[in-house]
């Protein structure tokens, strides 16, 4: 290492170079200030640098809080540290008190983008689309009901832009469920002695009645898999505004699957419908493409399973089960599904034609493994949604 | 935080001392590892491991204690965690008979003081920890992400100031500042500001050797030959490709437990036959079971060859 070169700590070179570096991994994106910093002084003198790797352990233990940052501060590390050549020309940017300079170092993204001079603010653009809602207002008795009724996939693009908005309305109250925590109320339950004590005190020490300590109720876990495929699109872009606002509040996680899984919990954490779709939209690779579930349940799986948490999950699948992929994997994903979640809940939107039974390949291992089929094609039918799922947790 | 770091006379001084002392506890930290956890306690800050199930975060605060000479007290999060389990609790039923008892000998402020006395609090481990005479303790906070938020919170104000108020009773400090770890894996992300008073370390499934070493060490029954194996199987499952096939390698844990069951077996050596029949030691799944089947042949071959 080039440790002689970089003087130390308590010369001041060392220090010089660590706030440097510090500040450095911050441009990367690694959340470090300045009481990090000094941290990361008193680790350097803490240590006696016997090995040649002690100051990159010991700076990673300090400077270093999540694990994907591992790679970006190795990097950075290696850039900083090991080539006096760099580290001369990073100081010079970073530290305020010499002049700029221009650096041609190759690295990957993250990396290069914090090693050059930071770029002026811009953002994704987000100024919201200018449409107007001219139906708003004028939307006569008539009108509202037909569109109550009418199903997703025959509304005009204007009419379809409405009824998302009235969709966004619509509440769904996810089923409640005892948690672990408990909070002082009447019934079953653990007695609340603090709680009795003070009753107690108003009535001179005697215990008239005992309050108790009882579950607090909280919504079930969401996890939505919403199908992205060519025969979907509509109803996914429907569904998914209309989960987005009445799971609100809710853990929830979203994974739209087509030909592959793409994880949209991201895009939902965005609080307008508008800038949700936007993002979504931009998540997916694969809008209107083909459908392979077992894939892309697979990779939930393996890559995602803390999405389902504890058998508590209450999923939600969008589908239509028309399906492409191979069916035996199928199941075996399914099955897994089922057991991992508390219900396991299929919105069809085929359910709109009279006399539809699931039994094409992946729909009927759907409706095999899945605690009920509730129809999503119109309003009428999203507003009936949440007296289906009570319905449903009752069963038991 | 105004406490001296503890330095009790036996407690290492050098990475290279952790290194040695964690090995004489019979584990085998890297170097990277002992770097942080000398660190941690040169500093006086709480530890954060991260990791997969099964690569020794939690066995790691319990050599460390014996490195110390020190308990370990343990608090094991889960959801749902109240500070009433992990702080303290006032032994209710016991105050209301002491109340009934000396209603009517004793005046109204001397039945107070006395129900409110350190006779009635239960401590539970977070206040154990600060009560504990010098040397301290080694406080492990064992799977922090499975509490919920709200406990983070509190837990953000306990390893900040390493005190507690107890309205009754007035604040409690540590007497000797506990070395805290915290473990966590990865179930969620834990909020910043916990991060922010910790040092941070991932820890990795160990190298081939130090797998070995562990091994050896764990299960000196087995022979040479059936280690240097089972190190080397192990191994090959968590490298990729072979990772990619399973749901979850498996851990150090594992491994050790695996070793032992061939141990009981009266294996030698290892074939497609006994790693099979053991290999509910080493996966939990069915599936995990299903997929190791097809790559067993290329898992067992090379070893053989060398």
């Amino acid at each position: 290492m080039a440790l002689s070169a970089l003087g130390d700590a308590r010369s001041g070179k060392l220090a010089e170079n660590i706030v440097g570096f510090g500040r450095l991994l911050r441009r990367a994106g690694l959340p470090v200030d300045s009481a990090r910093i000094a941290l990361g002084l008193r680790a350097t003198q803490a240590i006696a640098l016997e090995n040649r790797n002690d100051l990159r352990w010991a700076l990673e233990s300090v400077l270093v809080s999540r694990e994907q940052d591992r790679i970006v501060f190795h990097e950075l590390f290696e850039a900083m540290f090991r080539n006096p050549e760099i580290a001369k020309q990073l100081m010079a940017q970073l530290l305020p008190v010499s002049k700029a300079q221009q650096n041609s170092v190759r690295r990957r993204p993250r990396s290069q983008e914090a090693l050059s001079q930071p770029p002026a603010a811009s953002g994704p653009d987000r100024s919201p689309p200018k449409e107007e809602h001219r139906l708003d207002a004028a939307m006569s008795m008539s009108d509202s009901q037909r569109l109550r009724n009418a199903d997703f996939e025959m509304l005009s693009a204007s009419e379809f832009r409405l009824v998302q908005q009235l969709a966004t309305q619509i509440p769904l109250p996810v089923p409640l469920w005892p948690s672990r925590r408990r909070v002082a109320g009447t019934g079953a339950g653990a007695l609340h002695w603090a709680a009795c004590m003070r009753r107690a005190a108003r009535t001179g020490g005697e215990m008239i009645d005992l309050p108790a300590r009882i579950p607090r109720l909280r919504p079930l876990p969401v996890l939505i898999l919403v199908d992205i495929s060519g025969s979907m699109e509509r109803y996914a872009r429907m569904l998914l505004a209309f989960l987005h606002a009445a799971t609100r509040g809710i853990s929830r996680r979203v994974f739209a699957f087509g030909s592959r899984l793409t994880d949209l919990t991201p895009a939902f954490r965005c609080a307008d419908p508008d800038d949700m779709i936007v993002e979504a939209a931009r998540a997916i690779p694969d809008f209107a493409g083909g459908t392979r579930m077992a894939d892309s349940l697979r990779t939930l799986r393996t890559e995602h399973r803390r999405a389902v948490i504890g058998r508590r999950t209450l999923v939600l699948v969008i589908s239509d089960g028309l399906d492409t992929g191979d069916l035996s994997a199928l199941e075996t994903e399914l099955s897994w599904l089922h057991r991992q979640s508390h219900r396991l809940v299929w919105l069809n939107p085929l359910l709109r034609f009279d006399g539809y039974a699931p039994l094409a390949g992946g729909a009927s291992l759907l409706a095999r493994q899945s605690h009920a089929m509730l129809a999503v094609h119109n309003l009428s039918r999203l507003e009936e949604l949440a007296d289906g799922l009570q319905r449903l947790l009752k069963r038991g | 935080m105004n406490l001296a770091p503890p330095a009790p006379p036996a407690s290492p001084v050098s990475i290279s001392d952790w290194v040695t002392a964690l090995e004489a506890q019979g584990y085998f930290a890297d170097r990277r590892t002992a770097t942080a956890l000398h660190l941690a306690v040169a500093l006086g800050r709480p530890l954060l491991l991260e990791g997969e199930p099964g690569v020794g975060k939690t066995e790691l605060a319990k050599a460390v204690s014996r490195v110390l000479g020190r308990s370990l007290v343990r608090l094991q999060c889960y959801d749902g965690l109240e500070q009433r389990d992990a702080l303290y609790e006032w032994n209710h039923a016991a105050q209301l008979l002491h109340l009934r008892l000396a209603q009517d000998r004793e005046a109204p402020q001397e039945i107070e003081r006395q129900i409110y006395s350190p006779q009635y609090l239960v401590a539970r481990p977070l206040l154990k920890a600060l009560q504990a005479p010098a040397p301290g303790v080694v406080l492990l906070i064992d799977e922090v992400d499975r509490a919920d938020e709200p406990f983070e919170a509190f837990l953000l104000e306990y390893l900040g100031e390493y005190q507690v108020s107890i309205p009754e009773l007035g604040t409690v400090s540590a007497q000797a500042m506990p070395v805290t770890f915290l473990t966590s894996n990865r179930t969620r992300d834990l909020h910043d500001a916990v991060k922010r008073r910790c040092l941070f370390h991932y820890m990795d499934y160990p190298d081939r050797d130090r797998e070995l070493a562990i091994v050896r060490a764990q299960v000196p029954q087995a022979s040479e030959q059936l280690s240097q194996q089972v190190a080397e199987f192990v191994h090959r499952l968590r490298s990729r490709p072979y990772a990619d096939a399973f749901v979850r390698v498996p851990g150090i844990a594992e491994s050790v437990e695996w070793a032992k069951a061939l141990v009981a077996l009266d294996t030698l050596h290892l074939d497609p036959e006994v790693v099979d029949s053991t290999s509910g030691v080493l996966f939990k799944q069915k599936e995990d079971i299903a997929a190791l089947e097809p790559l067993m042949q290329e898992l067992l071959a090379p070893e053989k060859a060398a």
